[in-house]
């Protein structure tokens, strides 16, 4: 024909007669290596901005309410005592405390101040002790606890593991140092029994502490750190012990004494007659004692419902704050855009 | 004390490493290497990533040093147009030309297949235009002027043919392409240059009159006066068969037009224009221009010739001298117009690199005139730009060379480098702060930059270098090459990247942080010293752009993130210290804190180093601004780690006291307590969910890795609680968790806390993320909103499958594989072989002198390849 096509299918020609001898190596298509993998793009238009606003103030205000509700119903009772047991008399209330031979009987008299319904649960609330210390909290050890068959496990025990060359069971300073003061609580000069059965969590009682493990050698030390353990009851029933050996997170807390399957009448009073045996002088700890009815919710704790509402407000205030801004200003992003698209983006 | 200390271990991310490095490897693996946009369907070559630790600086480029020959060019010369007799012929249309009408808007059609038949593509040769092809330039209004024009170029040069003697197996063997160009184009107008003995040049000239009639003619040369860089020109002396004595003389326009004979003003002034099109549309242009003569002239003249040739001193100031005596009165003939081939898409490529706000210093061996020509071509340089040149080629210079003092020559050259320095600097400020809208560009040779690249002009020449737009250097050796790009690099201290084809690029390119070698051609040595290899300039706004830019962003929001919610974590154990009496109690269980960044916050992390993208590939393309950002460093500054540094406290303050607070009171109907290691359970499936959701609200783009990754960290974290809180072990304190997780579970307590501590942790992210969209928003969140209403594209669509090469493809493919000039000189017009450079000589390589050495290396070269066959000289 001519030459531009004499030259174009001879080109051609070598090309084509060279495709099949060299082996392709063009990639293969996949979404993955061409990162063309279908995504969503969220952008944070004030549509969403404000929608998402909208959606979490729906959401969280009406469970702030019912917390806070739940909260509410809750009737607490909570009496400072560790000051108030020790006579006034008394200067050094180390000395006193650790003197045993003084009886150290305290009566308290709580009047109620709203209806409470059964049950109430008695609680007893410590400040400023620390449970959470890493000495303290590893002061145990969780075999010898569980098995009898290791009742000379006492590794990590320090410094409480063994009395004249036996091992103390329950080992380590957390066990040696539960809570000892008791309660008991007259209505009208009734007797109130206080139901001290499944105070501790079920888990702790079937399988960390075994039914048949018996205390040995516990207390029998100069020191006594707190209470002594009736040495014909398995630890699995010893559910104070348990409770006190289940670690609280802050130096402050409260654990479950026990419970009370009586009605109150708001402005009944309540005499408390406990005995202050426990030492938190020598550490400056405070010690409450606390009645307190219990909601679905738990006890008393506004903190969450109040969390709740304020966010949910929150929420409603910016979502209408972001409206207002969109209705009054046109969008800035609208602005800089037009802006970017004269000086940036024109060509 | 130490305990306690160890106990902020967690803030050291061990896993940054590792995962980064996976990150990296699978996007230079999977990523870059098997990107479709950066194949070379002609050459068969994908990109190559040769190590896999730089992809983030390829998104922070700011100055790209590039070598010309073989990356911007294909150093292909071609005859692309003529003007003759002051009309224009030749239809093509150049990069350049392209490039300028795409910016006016304006599509211009260059298919193939609707060119005309006449159109002839050969190595030398892209000239289509039916009005001169294939005889037709007999109808023209000027044949006379075209059948001199041909004749010009087929007997005034020193090529020599090789190989059989018929127009489509001969080849040309020339010092510079372009004089083969030249000679390959006079055979396709029919004046076709088969021999040359030692006294002729033969010429198979299609007959005057008749059409389609051949005649060899022989002409007979008397005297070649050769090329060099003061005369810009070379003529011959030649006589026809008919005793006809004629001159045919070509050189550059400014030469030629001195010496042309008064008259013809209207060829003159036209051709002038038409010149000024050609370099315009970067071509690189000749004036061929003729003079008959009388045999009384020649003859005087020949015997002042012969004695200046045989003179024993200054024997080529004399011959110049004698040669200005005969090249005058001229008769302009026309112009050729050569391309200087550059690689495809290089224009576009180097203005979209420039508006990303990246810096291209060309680096290059060639002469002055060739590398501004290229810059011209690749519109680094245009003519609103204010040019500085540093040049060895100045009289001052010139004369002390002439003196032949070598101390003196320095020393003059260092003075008049160290004052142009100076000036120059100067003049540059005042530029930049008076019209900082204009471009400046600096040119400077090797031999003034050796100079200028003594410690005590140094600052000056970074001072300059880095206000000018664009920089030139020429004829700079190899060591000058990688000597320039070290003084960038650490004087300007911003990451620089060379690329380079040849092994003469390879300094250069182990010089600049990020080294690029243009693969799928003859030599590796490049590919071998590079860091990546692309087959293509052009793919480098790919690698940069697209990719560059992503793994920039990436890299950024991983580690920022790391950073995060590592911080986040052991700020928790921080505030849980100070309730501890300072104790160092560990708030988590060691297993918990082990398998944090291992398991439970592990992979969604990089499945954004892998998937996240701001803007799809084309609009990264489309906007070549936002690279500005990854220069600027935007996404790694101290201030965006202090924002996710301040979020992190906060948060970490949600997840400690919001979830400590919890043991303070009875929850749920039993009125039993929870233990520290409730609280810290509670705490930990906080920040596992909170820290996850957090990385889906900083992703741009969450494909369903990111949902499976998500769900399955937060999965994986409750699948292990649940196991891990179930069964007892004699493992050293492994009881403290027991069955924590479900007596958590038996609260409902535990799902409010659930639901509100990530929402409040999450709060002041989503407020300032959505604060700094609607106010500040980031350039790339601009064009994202610009653009968020565009379908999904997939390449598939603009990349259909194709199982043979278009025709257009074969054709580059066809071009692709014509053997390379490998030629020193390639220049402006022409190089003639007594030209000598300068590093040639450094280099201890002999070039020849004399117009008629160029046989005797072309025969010796074929000796050497050929021992059987002789030269033909």
């Amino acid at each position: 024909m001519n030459s531009g096509d004499a030259a174009g299918s001879s080109s051609g020609g070598s090309g084509d007669a060279g495709a099949p001898r060299r082996a392709s190596r063009k990639p293969k298509y996949s979404k993955f290596t061409q990162q063309e993998l279908p995504a969503c793009k969220p952008i944070l238009t004030p549509k969403w901005v404000i929608s998402v606003f909208l959606l979490v103030g729906v959401i969280f205000v009406p469970i702030g309410v019912a917390s806070l509700l739940a909260s509410n119903k809750v009737v607490e009772i909570v009496d400072r005592y560790d000051d108030a047991c020790v006579p006034s008399n008394v200067t050094n209330k180390l000395a006193y405390i650790q003197n045993s031979t003084i009886s150290k009987t305290c009566r308290r008299t709580l009047k109620v101040p709203k209806d409470m319904k059964q049950p109430i649960f008695v609680y007893y609330q410590l400040n400023n002790f620390y449970q959470n210390h890493r000495r303290y909290v590893k002061s145990r050890n969780d075999q010898q606890l569980r098995d009898a068959s290791k009742a000379n496990e006492t590794t990590l025990c320090d410094p409480e593991k063994t009395r004249d060359g036996m091992a103390i069971v329950p080992c380590g300073l957390i066990a040696w140092s539960t809570f000892n003061d008791t309660y008991t609580f007259q209505h009208n000069t009734n007797n109130l029994s206080i139901d001290k059965t499944d105070i501790s969590w079920k888990s702790d009682r079937d399988h960390k502490f075994g039914s048949d493990v018996f205390p040995k050698n516990f207390q029998k030390g100069p020191l006594i750190g707190g209470k002594t353990l009736n040495e014909s009851i398995p630890l699995s029933e010893q559910e104070d012990l348990i409770v006190w050996m289940r670690t609280a997170a802050l130096p402050t807390f409260r654990k479950l004494y026990g419970r009370i399957y009586v009605d109150l009448k708001e402005n009944d009073t309540i005499t408390v007659t406990l005995d202050n045996n426990y030492n938190t002088y020598s550490f400056d700890g405070k010690k409450s004692l606390v009645l307190s009815t219990s909601t679905w919710l738990g006890g008393k704790n506004d903190f969450l419902g109040l969390a709740y509402l304020t966010v949910g407000g929150l929420c409603f205030f910016l979502a209408f704050a972001f409206t207002l801004l969109y209705l009054i200003k046109p969008r800035l992003v609208a602005y800089k855009l037009s802006y970017t698209n004269r000086i940036k983006f024109h060509r | 004390m130490f305990t306690l200390i160890t106990l902020y271990s967690t803030i050291i991310p061990i896993s940054l490493y590792v995962s980064i490095e996976m990150i990296k490897f699978i996007q230079c693996a999977q990523f870059i290497n098997n990107d479709l946009n950066m194949y070379h369907a002609e050459s068969n070559t994908p990109a190559l990533a040769r190590t896999s630790n730089l992809n983030e600086e390829l998104g922070q480029v700011e100055y790209i040093f590039s070598d010309k020959t073989g990356t911007l060019t294909r150093n292909l010369m071609e005859f692309f147009k003529c003007s003759i007799g002051g009309e224009i012929y030749g239809t093509g249309i150049t990069e350049i030309e392209k490039g300028g009408a795409e910016r006016a808007g304006v599509r211009i059609d260059d298919d193939e297949d609707k060119r005309s038949a006449t159109a002839v593509h050969e190595k030398g040769f892209n000239f289509d235009d039916t009005r001169i092809m294939r005889g037709a330039w007999r109808n023209e209004p000027n044949p006379e002027a075209c059948m001199e024009f041909f004749r010009c170029l087929a007997i005034c040069h020193t090529v020599l043919p090789e190989g059989e003697e018929t127009p489509e197996k001969i080849t040309y063997q020339a010092a510079s392409p372009d004089e083969a160009a030249l000679v390959a184009a006079a055979k396709n107008f029919g004046f076709f240059f088969y021999r040359r003995t030692p006294t002729t040049v033969m010429v198979r000239e299609s007959h005057v009159d008749r059409m389609g009639s051949m005649q060899d003619v022989a002409y007979e040369i008397l005297n070649v006066l050769e090329f060099n860089s003061t005369r810009k020109r070379q003529s011959v002396v030649c006589r026809f068969p008919n005793g006809k004595l004629v001159l045919y003389c070509k050189g550059a326009d400014n030469v030629i037009y001195e010496r042309l004979a008064d008259g013809n003003y209207d060829i003159k002034k036209t051709s002038r224009e038409h010149l000024e099109q050609f370099g315009s549309a970067g071509l690189r242009t000749l004036c061929l221009a003729y003079r008959d003569l009388s045999m009384d002239q020649y003859k005087s003249w020949n015997e002042k010739f012969v004695q200046a040739k045989s003179s024993l001193r200054d024997r080529d100031k004399k011959l110049d001298e004698v040669a200005e005596l005969i090249e005058k009165d001229l008769i302009l003939i026309g112009c050729t117009a050569i391309e200087d081939k550059l690689q495809e898409g290089v224009p576009a490529c180097i203005e979209t690199l420039s508006a990303a706000g990246i810096k291209i210093w060309v680096l290059t061996g060639d002469k002055m005139e060739t590398a501004i020509n290229i810059a011209y071509a690749c519109s680094l340089v245009n003519n609103d730009t204010k040019q500085f040149i540093i040049s060895s080629e100045t009289d001052t210079i010139r004369e002390a060379e002439d003196r032949g003092d070598p101390v003196e020559i320095a020393r003059v050259i260092k003075e008049s480098v160290k004052q142009s320095l100076r000036s120059y600097l100067e003049e540059a400020r005042r530029s930049l702060s008076n019209t900082p809208e204009r471009k400046l560009a600096f040119i400077i040779d090797g031999r003034c930059l050796m100079y200028a690249l003594d410690p005590a002009l140094r600052v000056n020449l970074l001072g300059l270098s880095l206000i000018c737009h664009s920089v030139v250097c020429c004829r700079v050796s190899p060591l000058q090459k990688a000597q320039v790009t070290s003084l960038v690099r650490k004087g300007a201290r911003k990451i620089t990247l060379s690329i380079g084809d040849g092994a003469n690029d390879v300094s250069m390119i182990q010089a600049a942080h990020v080294g690029i070698g243009i693969s799928g051609q003859e030599g590796m040595q490049a590919v071998m010293a590079s860091d990546f290899a692309i087959a293509q300039f052009r793919y480098l706004t790919d690698l940069l752009l697209v990719h560059g830019r992503w793994s920039y962003l990436r890299l950024c929001k991983v580690i920022t993130y790391f950073f995060y919610k590592n911080l986040t974590f052991t700020l928790t154990q921080f505030w849980f210290t100070f309730q501890t009496g300072f104790s160092g109690q560990r708030f988590y269980d060691d297993w918990f804190q082990s398998l944090y960044n291992v398991i439970f916050t592990a992979l969604p992390v990089i499945m954004v180093g892998l998937f996240d993208k701001d803007v799809s590939a084309s609009l990264s393309k489309k906007y070549p601004q936002l690279y500005q950002e990854g220069i600027r460093n935007t996404f790694f500054k101290w201030k965006v780690i202090a924002v996710w540094g301040f979020f992190a406290f906060y948060q970490s303050i949600v997840f400690y006291y919001f979830t400590a607070a919890a043991s303070q009171h009875g929850h749920g109907s039993s009125g039993k307590i929870l233990g520290q290691w409730d609280v810290s359970t509670m705490a930990f499936t906080c920040v596992v969910v909170t820290v996850n959701l957090r990385l889906l609200m900083s992703c741009n783009s969450i494909t369903r890795w990111h949902y499976f990754s998500v769900a399955g960290s937060i999965a994986a974290w409750f699948l292990f609680i649940f196991i891990y809180s179930a069964i007892m072990t004699s493992f050293d304190r492994q009881e403290n968790v027991y069955f924590v997780i479900y007596v958590l579970m038996s609260t409902f307590f535990f799902y409010l806390t659930l639901i509100l501590v990530p929402v409040i942790a999450l709060f002041g992210d989503f407020l300032y993320l959505s604060l700094q969209r609607w106010l500040f928003p980031y350039d790339y969140q601009v064009v994202q909103e610009m653009h968020k209403d565009d379908p999904h594209e997939y390449s598939m669509i603009r990349l259909p499958e194709r199982s043979h090469l278009s025709p257009e493809e074969a054709r580059s493919y066809a071009i692709s594989m014509l053997p390379r000039e490998n030629s020193k000189h390639t220049g402006f017009a022409f190089d003639s072989p007594g030209y000598e450079s300068f590093f040639a000589s450094q280099q201890g390589v002999c070039v020849p002198h004399k117009p008629w050495d160029v046989a005797r290396r072309a025969s010796m070269k074929q000796q050497r390849q050929q021992p059987q066959r002789t030269g033909r000289s």
